[in-house]
């Protein structure tokens, strides 16, 4: 419990940035239900809208794009964009099934979601001759696995799925997954896991040294009946929105992204993140086109344009996230570059590993299982 | 014998249309709405409920009770207990709470303020409820405001925010407001004459409470209580803000049914089925005890 204690909301001195994330949060809660409580809302903007007046609709995570990058893409094509925020793969992927599949030209979906989106004949496949800079990508990501040759898809960036926790109001520092175990009377319902059934039960199962990508019906049980047993201990799973809480001292640990975490961590000192020891989960978001999208020509000058070295690097300065493009890499300031949390060495990412599809039978598991966990 | 053709009656024709059209001008509107918004989806979500299994994009195996099967199960059952444990408390605390403000309101306070102190009331509805659960959030939490007043006042600190205790909270705070509203329109009307006669005829104030003003504004709390029931069964904001981990409830099953990672389509349509299926029970029950007049003036 902190010493400083007033009638009035504790934390107003937070600097902007925690406001805008908590809002976006807010946002996504206010669309969620929208979409929750009318099917109609499902569909979002109007079919159509987005090829007949050139506008570009961009369906993206919340900080991946600012006003800031909007406008200059504008002032450099005329084309104005229209920017929708989505919480999960899941969502983005349902809005686009429940007949939005013409509302956006550009959405982000994460690597595993774009094997199972290519799965789906969702995805345009990309004509590689619009696209230039994608030799400037990292070699890792030349020809990933979830989606070989970027034929679908063009890798934006890249994170980890870590703890984020708050130095004053947790005994110790974590050093892997099994610290949320070990310390869980402590930190009762102090800690928030990821809103994530793949990283939350992937998390799991990597702390009983299994791997995330798991089909072992036994392996993914016994993953399960140790997410029970740290359940009462845990306050909620949340995706978004724990941020001012954790910065509170209301919660000690919570799951996080890197790119949420690391914008934490740079404004408040007692924020620390860890990718733990037995292995974290590597993701990369990438930018994608729908499709039936409407608008394709702006979006390949999308595409295009996040893929400029320079504006890429800009971009990360001001949103903290890790590119996937070697060019814009070289141009950021050092401190930037050298930022562990950020662009961890290949030593402390030696455990870890990808999310990728796995077969229908472990994806029944996995739904039942997460349902069940998470009702429980 | 060919019947011979009728005269015309051109009166009476346009008297058969305007029977046929007045019906349709005055409901059409609405029953389309219905119909397209209401009636069709309804049908929808039975179909869809009917299809275990079923995965977007997907070849489904065909019609079974599969999602119906699996809502039986002890985990699913308890989430349906904990929505109506949450449904029934906060109504009976919204009635407890209610009950004595509305009568204050409606027989003791002065007649001049007695508008401006209702409306001073409700005024809370007119926000918007997701913040009103942010505000509790804030309140509840472990360094919120709650806890530093009962520090302050040398009482024990609580942790109440993600536990079922904040959205019982949460809960009778959003609902309070409607309760007091029904019960205040029951009791306005109430026939005072009949507690004077109580009294002359040598009834306690206790009897005359019990004996005649509670049977008369019978129908208005069965109406609140009702609506409140309804409303709380599945309501989504307060658990899902407030209630953290410990308290799913079906309209947050039925939310990651359809919008979560498990994409069960099938699943959340049969637990919204059975949801609106308790729903509709409350509704019957509410047509058949409740008072409708004090339901339709408020």
């Amino acid at each position: 419990m902190p010493a400083k204690q007033t009638l009035t909301f504790p934390y107003s001195r937070r600097p902007a940035l925690g406001r805008r994330r908590f809002l976006q949060g807010s946002a996504a809660v206010v669309a969620g239900l929208a979409a929750a409580n009318c099917r109609q809302n499902l569909a979002g903007p109007p079919a159509g809208s987005g090829g007949s007046d050139g506008t570009l609709h961009i369906y993206t995570w919340a900080n991946y794009t600012d006003d800031s990058l909007a406008a200059a893409f504008t002032e450099l094509t005329g084309i104005p964009v229209v920017v929708d925020i989505f919480d999960s793969n899941e969502v983005m992927l349902t809005r686009l099934q429940a007949g939005g599949g013409d509302a956006y030209s550009i959405i982000y979906p994460s690597d595993y979601m774009v094997s199972e989106m290519i799965d789906l004949d969702l995805l345009t496949e990309l004509d590689q001759s619009r696209i230039t800079g994608l030799d400037n990508l990292k070699a890792q990501w030349q020809n990933p696995a979830y989606d070989p040759n970027n034929a679908h898809s063009v890798p934006f960036c890249w994170g980890t799925t870590g703890l984020l926790f708050n130095r004053e109001a947790t005994p110790g520092a974590p050093a892997d997954w099994d610290f949320l175990w070990e310390n869980q009377d402590e930190l009762s319902r102090r800690i928030t896991m990821l809103d994530d059934m793949r990283e939350t039960l992937g998390a799991t199962l990597k702390s009983l040294g299994y791997s995330y990508n798991s089909s072992d019906p036994e392996e993914i049980q016994a993953a399960y009946n140790r997410l029970l047993e740290l359940r009462p201990h845990i306050a909620a799973f949340k995706t978004t929105g724990f941020e001012n809480e954790l910065l509170g001292g209301d919660l000690s640990v919570s799951m996080a992204y890197s790119s949420d975490a690391i914008a934490l961590t740079l404004e408040d000192d007692r924020m620390e993140y860890i990718i733990p020891a037995s292995g974290a989960s590597l993701w990369t978001d990438t930018l994608a086109i729908p499709a039936t999208a409407p608008n394709v020509d702006a979006a390949y000058q999308w595409i295009n344009f996040m893929l400029d070295p320079e504006i890429a690097s800009a971009a990360v300065e001001r949103l903290f996230f890790a590119t996937a493009n070697q060019a814009a890499f070289d141009q950021l300031p050092a401190d930037i570059q050298n930022n562990e949390d950020l662009y961890p060495s290949e030593a402390v990412l030696a455990n870890s590993e990808g999310i990728v599809a796995v077969d229908t039978a472990s994806t029944d598991l996995f739904d039942q299982l997460w349902t069940k966990v998470t009702s429980a | 014998m060919t019947p011979a053709p009728s005269p015309p009656r051109p009166w009476a024709d346009r008297f058969a249309t305007r029977r046929w059209l007045g019906p349709v001008v005055l409901l059409g509107p609405a029953g389309v709405w219905l119909l397209l918004l209401l009636v069709l989806p309804t049908l929808l979500i039975l179909e869809i409920s009917l299809v275990p299994g079923l995965r977007l994009g997907q070849p489904s195996g065909g019609y079974g009770l599969g999602n119906y099967l699996q809502i039986l199960q002890p985990v699913y059952l308890r989430v349906i207990g904990r929505s109506l444990a949450f449904a029934v408390g906060s109504t009976v605390l919204c009635l407890l709470m209610g009950f004595p403000v509305a009568y204050w309101l409606a027989l003791m306070s002065p007649q001049r303020w007695r508008n401006l102190l209702l409306v001073g009331f409700i005024l809370p509805l007119w926000t918007s409820s997701l913040l009103r659960a942010y505000a509790w959030a804030a309140i509840l939490r472990p360094s919120g405001v709650l806890n530093t007043m009962l520090t302050t006042l040398g009482l024990p600190a609580q942790n109440w925010l993600n536990t079922p205790t904040a959205v019982f909270i949460g809960l009778t705070y959003s609902f309070l407001p409607y309760m007091v509203l029904i019960l205040y329109a029951s009791l306005e009307k109430l026939d005072t004459r009949l507690l004077e006669a109580a009294a002359d005829l040598g009834a306690t104030p206790s009897q005359g409470f019990w004996q005649v003003t509670v049977p008369q504004t019978l129908p208005g709390i069965a109406a609140g209580c009702l609506l409140v029931f309804i409303s709380t069964l599945g309501d989504f904001v307060v658990p899902t803000l407030l209630g953290g981990a410990s308290s799913m409830n079906i309209s947050r099953l039925i939310y990651n049914q359809f919008l979560g990672p498990t994409r069960a389509w099938g699943f959340g349509s049969a637990l919204s089925m059975v949801l609106i299926l308790a729903v509709s029970l409350a509704i019957a029950l509410l047509l058949r005890y409740g008072d409708k007049s004090s339901v339709s003036e408020t």
